[in-house]
Formats: C-alpha cells, structure tokens, sequence
C-alpha cells in the first residue's frame, strides 16, 4: 500500500471525524495496525479535532455532579438502576465503544414502521400529483379546445378572405382589361338617378355588369339585361341584387349591340322586355 | 486548555476499572466541561445537554472494561461515547419530529451558542474561528457534531461526493495551522 498516498486521500480525517461508513473504518483500523505511519497519522488528527473539541468546553451546571455522583455509589441498588439510562440496565447492552457512528438498530418492528411510513408518505405524495395533474390535464384540456375554437374560427376567415380576394383579384382583371367597353346606363323619367354600368368585350362577346343604384326589385321580379340590335332585343341573361349589387356579375356573352337596356321582369326573366318596365338605358 | 492531570492515564484506567469512585469524581472533575461542549454543541439544548452528560459518564462508569488502550488513548474514547450518545439523541429527535439531521442542524450555524462563546472566549475561540475559513468550520461541523453523511455534506455544500473527503483534510490541516498559534 502506498501510505503517503493513503494518508493524503483524507481517509484518516474522515475517519477521526466520524464520516466513514462502518466499512471503512474497519479498513482504516487494520490499516493503523499494520503501518506506525497510519497510526501516528490518525493519532495526530485526533489531538487536533480534540483540541478543536476542547476550544467548546463548558462547565456543566454544578447540581449535575453530584447528581451523577450519586447515580454512581447506588448503581447496584433498586434506585440507582431507576436513575440509569434505559439502554444501560442491562448489563452488556450498552455499546459504548463504537468508533464513530452508530448505525440504526433495525428491528422488525421498526422495519415495518419505515415500511408504513413510506407507504403513507407515497400515497399522499401520489394524491398531491394526481390532483396537481388531473387539474392541469383538465385546464390543458379546456386551453386545447378553445384553441381548437380559434383556429377553426380563423381557417372560416382565412378562407373567406381568400374568397373575397379571389372575387376581387377577377373584378380587377376584367376592370383593367383594356377591351372591355365601359358604358354607363342612365335612367330617365321617373327612373332619373339610377345607375348601372355594363362591360363589353367585342372580341371575346363576354358581357359584365355592376347594378349599381338600382331600386330592389320587390318580390318575383328580377332585373334582365337586353342587348338591343338594328331594333331586337337580345337576352343577356338576369342579376341577383341585394348582396350582388355593388359586385360584377358576368353576363350572357352579347355578340353585337347598339344600346343596353335593363327592364324589371319576372322572375328567371322574360323571352322578350317589357317595355313599360325599362329603367335604364345606355350606348356603347 | 487540557487538564493538567496528577494521575497518568493508565492510573485512571485501572482506577475505573477497579470501581474507584475517588477516580470516577476526578474523571469528571477533569473532563466534563469537554464532554458537556459535545453535548451541548450537538444538541443545542442545556436541559438535553445536562440528561446526556449523566448518560455519558455512566456510559463510561459501566463501559469501561471495554476500552481498548490499543485503540486510542481515554480521552478519545470518551469523546467518542459522548459524540454517539448526543448525535443518537439528536437522532431520535429528529426521527420523532420527522425531521432530516440537517434540519435539526440548520438553525444551529445561525444562532451562535452564547453561552459557549462567552465561557470560551478567553482561549481565543473567537480568534481561532474567525481564522477558520467558515466553509470549512462548517465542514468539521457537520461531520462532528451533526453527524452528517459525506452524501448530506455534499448536498448541503453543494460540492462533489468525491470531494468531500479531501476538503475535510484541508480543512483539518488548516485547523491545525491556527491552533499552533494559540
């Protein structure tokens, strides 16, 4: 054995101190048997920790001597037994002399008492945790829900929005189409101020309209755009009002025209206009 | 300041054994007050201190014959028997509070001992203290008198479990260092 090294490892103050287990300090004692080294070592850290004990000294209460003192001349008496430590009755019993530490007697008894203990100490332990957990589970659970609320809500309006944009992304095209033909149709009489616009691609015959301030019709009846021609009428289809009103509604494709009419018709629209029930009119 | 003794100790041995109690009273005479500092610094209690002293000396009255000289000279073993008597105390009141030592310990570093550092002021305690760097008073402290595992002590100081060792030695050295000035 390497005994400087032994020494230097801090065993031998870890043992004068008490910081070993039981173990080791069977180890260090043989080890003071065996080389003076050791011995003089764990000798000379005892009078230091000793002397260190020393530096604490109190005068105990000076009653207590003779209490002690007489605890002593009767301690083969009945009474001087009473006045002796429980654990020092028996004779034998009292281990006096361990090195450092005592380990914990463990009795059956006291092996069950630890058992129960820690049994007890795990449920509540559990209990607590379980309540803990069930109450965030249960919030987690709320939170995901109304999490799930809102992005359902948001998905409904992002897809609305894309709808809109789509809607408006195809009104800009056909507005910024430079062959749609814009013609206003003014009313006249008593339909003086209404307004509607229709869009018309010679090339293409497409047809678009925005209804602009037209009155609602009442119910049954639905505005229908004409395409007059060297005097003929030519259906170009019925609008929705209402929602659709301000929006660009694509019509029936128009393959020539000389004047737009908008008549109020029947529902679904009429073979030919009436037309005593014209409202606005305009040319290309 | 030791006792300065007119018996040697092989006398006081053989006294003890002998049921001498004319040696028994000079035994107590001379090493209570060291005994008592145990007690008193491990418990931190005066009524549970003085109950323990009388434990102590008839741990020793009765346990005499069990004293092995080759094992280490009286003093050290009476220190041990009033160490493991106090810590057992300390122990079993723990264990009936439901407590862990360290906490049983914890308000001990805190609030200084009064009474201990007043009846041992004039040995330079305070100097000696104030020298020793408090972490490792502190470690001396645990093992000692809180009877601390090397596992609480490093948890307490919150060092490595491989370390714990080592720094009681330094600490120790250190010790030493300052009580050859006082």
């Amino acid at each position: 054995m390497d005994v400087q090294r032994y020494i230097s490892s801090g065993i031998i103050e870890s043992y004068v101190v008490g910081l070993v287990s039981e173990q080791e300090a069977r180890e260090v004692e043989s080890a003071i048997a065996e080389y003076p080294e050791i011995r003089e070592a764990v000798e000379a850290c005892r009078q230091d920790m000793e002397r260190y004990v020393e530096l604490y000294a109190v005068s105990p209460p000076k009653d207590i001597r003779s209490r002690i003192l007489d605890a002593i001349e009767n301690e083969s008496s009945p009474e001087g037994e009473e006045l002796l430590p429980e654990e020092l009755r028996e004779p034998g019993e009292a281990a006096a002399d361990r090195p450092a530490r005592p380990a914990f007697k463990l009795t059956p008894l006291r092996v069950w008492q630890i058992v129960a203990l820690l049994a007890v100490a795990g449920m509540l332990i559990s209990i607590l945790f379980n309540n803990r957990y069930a109450g965030q589970l249960e919030a987690q659970q709320v939170e995901y829900a109304s999490l799930q609320a809102n992005q359902a809500a948001l998905k409904e309006e992002y897809q609305a929005a894309m709808a809109k944009l789509d809607d408006v992304t195809g009104e800009l095209n056909v507005l910024k189409d430079p062959d749609i033909k814009w013609t206003r149709l003014y009313g006249t009489g008593k339909h003086a101020g209404q307004l509607a616009t229709v869009g018309w691609n010679p090339e293409s015959k497409e047809v678009y309209l925005r209804a602009l301030s037209l009155p609602e019709p009442g119910p049954g009846q639905q505005y229908q755009l004409w395409a007059l021609y060297r005097g003929k009428p030519v259906d170009a289809g019925v609008f929705e009002m209402g929602k659709q009103q301000h929006a660009l509604q694509k019509m029936k494709p128009v393959t020539a025209v000389q004047v737009f009419i908008i008549t109020l018709e029947k529902k679904g629209g009429s073979a030919t206009p009436a037309l005593d029930q014209l409202f606005v009119a305009g040319r290309p | 300041m030791r006792p300065s003794l007119t018996y040697t100790e092989a006398e006081l041995v053989q006294g003890l054994k002998a049921r001498d109690e004319k040696i028994f009273s000079y035994v107590y005479d001379h090493y209570s007050p060291a005994l008592y500092g145990v007690a008193l610094k491990v418990v931190n209690d005066e009524n549970a201190a003085v109950d323990l002293l009388q434990d102590i000396f008839l741990k020793i009255w009765r346990g005499i014959d069990r004293y092995d000289e080759e094992k280490g000279r009286l003093f050290t073993w009476m220190l041990n028997i009033a160490r493991n008597t106090a810590i057992d105390t300390l122990r079993s009141r723990a264990h009936k509070l439901g407590l862990k030592m360290q906490e049983i310990g914890n308000g001990h570093y805190r609030q200084e001992q009064l009474t201990v550092q007043q009846s041992v002021d004039h040995l330079g305690l305070g100097k000696v203290l104030d020298q020793l760097n408090k972490e490792q008073r502190v470690i001396i402290d645990l093992a000692y008198y809180r009877g601390c595992t090397q596992e609480e002590i490093a948890k307490l100081l919150d060092i490595p479990l491989g370390t714990v060792k080592t720094r009681m030695r330094n600490a120790i050295i250190q010790l030493r260092n300052i009580l050859k000035q006082v």
